[in-house]
């Protein structure tokens, strides 16, 4: 009896936790501010319905590109920057995967020579490994590697996301998955077909110059007017859509080949809730194939930028444009929406152009830095995507499967029931209520946590009610041992609970570890089994260790209930 | 706790029911079991799901009755490489199976099963149209993905096999985790072949459902363990035989409830639910049957045999 008024309150208030949690899911309480709970049990697309596709990165073709490309212009700059100057005269990737390139020079001389202006320039970035005569190889150092790589991961990840925030998906999940992959998760996709299109395209980068001829207030009155003489809004319908109809009804309004575009407003969480409208001239002709890399660097006080190199021609084009539209903006476009538009402060001959992001929070420069140079990675080197698992299931069978499912839970947790309750009686009852405490604490936990329930994670919860139920078994049946050989029944419930939780919570560790082994090394469905697995050990802990050792104490102690009926006959009883 | 002692000194008997003195004859069916499924694995093969071995499956719908020969004959045309057809639940509901042809490596391989998708599709689309067809699943694995999720799957299981040799030996003694090993290991490989010989492809799924399985029967294996190292504790001195013997008549009630119980709620489980949900339930209600025999029959017999083997090697 230890502790007894504190563990009322924790059974009291783990029950009613699990209701408050559980309540979003039967009824509104998005309206009631000051209720703690707002989430949903989240289904898997195994129920609800969508679309699961995994997408290979071809991550070493990008890097034979970079490799390519790096060596390209390091002969650039050879003949041209370098105080000694080399002739390059031929070089190879040997091997894609770090980069790996082979460089041959005239003679011997030239390769020191080079190497010398190669450690200056590019000591932090490359690093010799081998050097024969005339001929030097270089790869990527390991660090640049890695950071390479996971670019090449983020700007596809982007990508993808701009494609399906094309279709409004509700909750579209978009992560890698291993070194190479990326797995997307879109709920209740009808068009897959068009999905799976729309994901495998290459993104589209272009540069274009903002017209600010045009009366910024003017132009919103003339997309506003568009939009009610049309009846629609960008949240409406697909951005790529609302686009084209935008730019059709202010035709003739804005000035010839140029277009209307948008970007999203600083503060807005998505484009629907801010947008900023540009009006850009189509006729720069500068985009992704003029231009060699992009990345992150640092001004002389630290400040985030992002450092541009073109290709020759990009440069020459380059050069033109920024030279005529001195003090005008140049937008970054990516598949028709604006990421950023700097201002162009001077003509910029060589091709080597820098974006600074003006005074702010160190952070903020920097995330827009990584936003700006992962846009610009997307459109510029596009690595190649590969579909290799495709998982759509249609909305009517997840439905199906969630009824049956359930049909058969509900007959099986009655069949438990009345099992329990004809045979031990009134312990049978505690038994059931304990059992269903921890269904429902687990359904809570699992709604709170974000987490996921999938098919296999049902098939995990009927296992955890099978532990439930022979944890209730071992505690009734070492009671009643305990009341064969003439225990009181406070002496029975004492020893049946303390002597039966040393084989629960064995058998529930051992189960666990299991679980956890699962959740390491499982894939998909095998996860979403061992995290209902997991959960329900707890509320197993919980409901019927817990939960049911107060209620029949309070049945003993406090309302001095002699004798509780648990199904054991007199002549049991007798035998003692 | 004397009384406890007082009464069980007073009745030498340890119970109704000697399970120890038929170990041979149920390690003899237990032996024989596993032979004959490891065997019919070996011969007859296990039979990959597309999970594993890559391969696309279209589940679809007709609204109107189409049988299971028009849509082999459809797809024959195809072009695709070998195409299998099987009904599902009703009657005008299949599940089209095929691998897409062979390329010179995986990528090669994973365009052309692509490719295949797409013909499937436009199959179904046009000349079934009439009969007004519903998608209702698609799964292609890859051939790189399913190499992976195998390799993942095996080593999942190898893992918690580890586990729970290490998780026995520490919390109980080093003689109770092989008898535990062994015993999952048992149920798993006999389930196995019971899966595979009632036709069902090993998938995912199936490996979750083997896993719940392990799960269950592990959870019943500790119960019986844990109940013999109680008893053995109090009657300390005891042989084995008579230990073993008198924890599991003691616990028998518990564990003709228990295995009854869950029993007969995965048995409405598995009878209501098709697809995943209905393989686990198939996997849970024989495990229920094997993991509660398999509790008392093997891993308990291997721990006498272990502390056998301990004495003959003090001997």
């Amino acid at each position: 009896m230890e502790n007894y008024r504190w563990r009322v309150i924790g059974a009291i208030a783990g029950v009613l936790a699990a209701i408050v949690l559980l309540s979003p899911n039967f009824m509104d309480t998005s309206k009631i501010n000051w209720w703690p709970a707002k989430k949903k049990l989240n289904y898997g697309l195994d129920i609800q319905g969508g679309i699961h596709l995994v997408m290979g990165v071809d991550i070493n073709g990008v890097m034979q590109e970079t490799a390519t490309r790096q060596a390209n212009s390091l002969k650039k700059e050879l003949t041209t920057q370098a105080t000694e100057k080399v002739e390059l005269v031929n070089f190879k990737v040997t091997n894609a995967a770090t980069g790996e390139m082979e460089f041959e020079f005239q003679n011997a001389a030239d390769a020191d020579k080079a190497h010398k202006y190669i450690g200056d320039r590019y000591g932090t970035v490359l690093q010799m490994i081998e050097r024969k005569d005339k001929y030097t190889i270089y790869r990527y150092l390991d660090n640049q590697l890695v950071d390479l790589r996971s670019k090449v991961i983020a700007q596809s990840i982007e990508t993808i996301r701009n494609r399906i925030d094309e279709f409004g998906v509700a909750e579209p999940s978009i992560s890698q998955q291993g070194d190479n992959r990326i797995l997307v998760q879109l709920p209740g996709m009808a068009d897959a077909e068009q999905a799976k299109k729309l994901i495998n395209t290459t993104a589209k980068l272009d540069f274009m110059i903002v017209d600010d001829t045009v009366n910024y207030a003017e132009v919103q009155k003339w997309i506003k007017d568009a939009e009610t003489a049309g009846n629609f809004t960008m949240a409406s319908m697909k951005y790529s859509d609302y686009v084209t109809k935008i730019n059709e009804a202010l035709r003739g309004k804005i000035p010839d080949k140029s277009v209307v575009y948008f970007g999203k407003a600083e503060n807005a969480r998505t484009m629907d809730a801010g947008s900023l409208a540009y009006v850009l001239r189509a006729d720069t002709d500068l985009g992704g194939t003029d231009l060699d890399d992009a990345s992150i660097s640092f001004g002389q006080f630290g400040d985030p930028q992002v450092a541009l190199r073109f290709n020759p021609t990009g440069a020459n084009k380059f050069a033109d444009i920024t030279g005529n539209n001195i003090n005008k903006r140049m937008a970054i476009v990516l598949d028709r929406i604006v990421k950023s538009a700097p201002n162009i402060q001077t003509r910029i001959g060589d091709g080597n152009a820098v974006i600074t992001l003006g005074q702010r929070n160190q952070q903020e420069s920097l995330d827009e830095a990584k936003m700006i140079s992962t846009a610009l990675k997307a459109g510029s080197l596009p690595a190649a995507l590969e579909q290799l698992e495709e998982r759509r299931i249609g909305p009517t069978l997840g439905a199906d499967s969630i009824r049956q499912a359930q049909m058969g839970a509900y007959a099986g947790a009655f069949l438990i029931f009345v099992f329990l309750i004809l045979y031990y009686r009134a312990m049978g009852l505690v038994a059931s209520a304990s059992i269903a405490v921890n269904v429902l604490s687990g359904l809570g936990l699992l709604t709170a946590l974000g987490a996921t329930l999938t098919l296999p994670g049902i098939a995990g919860i009927a296992l955890t009610v099978g532990f439930a139920v022979d944890a209730n078994v071992l505690i009734q049946e070492r009671i009643k041992e305990e009341l064969v050989k003439g225990a009181s029944w406070k002496l029975a419930i004492r020893e049946g609970y303390s002597r039966a939780m040393s084989a629960i919570l064995d058998s529930n560790v051992t189960v666990a570890a299991v679980a956890i082994i699962l959740l390491n090394f499982g894939t998909g469905p095998i996860r979403g089994f061992a995290v209902t697995l997991l959960i329900g050990i707890a509320t197993t802990l919980f409901g019927n260790v817990f939960f049911s050792k107060v209620i029949v104490d309070t049945l003993i102690y406090k309302w001095n209930v002699k004798n509780i009926s648990i199904g054991l006959s007199d002549k049991h009883l007798a035998k003692a | 706790m004397n009384q406890k002692k007082v009464n069980s000194n007073e009745n030498e008997n340890y119970g109704r029911f000697d399970f120890v003195g038929k170990t041979p004859l149920f390690g003899g069916i237990s032996l024989l079991l596993v032979l004959a499924s490891l065997i019919y694995l070996a011969v007859g093969g296990v039979n990959y799901g597309i999970d594993f071995k890559g391969g696309t499956e279209i589940q679809v719908k007709f609204a109107q009755a189409v049988t299971m020969d028009d849509i082999r004959k459809a797809s024959e045309g195809l072009g695709i490489g070998e195409v299998g057809v099987q009904g599902f639940g009703d009657t005008s509901e299949f599940i089209i199976r095929f691998q897409g042809e062979q390329g010179k490596d995986d990528k090669e391989t994973n365009a052309k099963l692509n490719e295949a998708i797409g013909k499937v599709r436009s199959m179904i689309d046009t000349q079934f149209k009439d009969k007004q067809p519903e998608i209702r699943r698609v799964d292609t694995v890859g051939p790189q993905v399913g190499a992976e999720l195998k390799r993942n799957g095996l080593l999942s299981v190898f893992y918690s096999l580890l586990v729970i040799l290490i998780y026995v030996s520490l919390r109980f003694d080093y003689k109770y985790s092989p008898g535990a090993v062994i015993c999952l290991a048992h149920d798993a490989i006999i389930t196995l072949g019971i899966f595979v010989f009632v036709g069902k492809e090993v998938n995912v799924s199936i490996l979750a459902a083997i896993l719940t399985l392990i799960g269950y029967s592990l959870n019943d294996t500790i119960v019986v363990f844990d109940r013999i190292r109680e008893t053995d504790s109090e009657h300390h001195g005891k042989s084995s035989k008579y230990i073993v013997n008198k924890a599991i008549n003691d616990m028998l009630s518990r564990t003709v409830i228990t295995s009854g119980t869950v029993f007969t709620s995965a048995l409405c489980l598995w009878i209501f639910s098709t697809g995943t949900v209905s393989d686990i339930a198939f996997a849970i209600t024989i495990g229920m049957f094997f993991g509660t025999y398999s509790s008392v029959f093997v891993a308990a017999p291997m721990m006498i045999f272990i502390e056998k083997m301990k004495f003959l090697a003090k001997a």
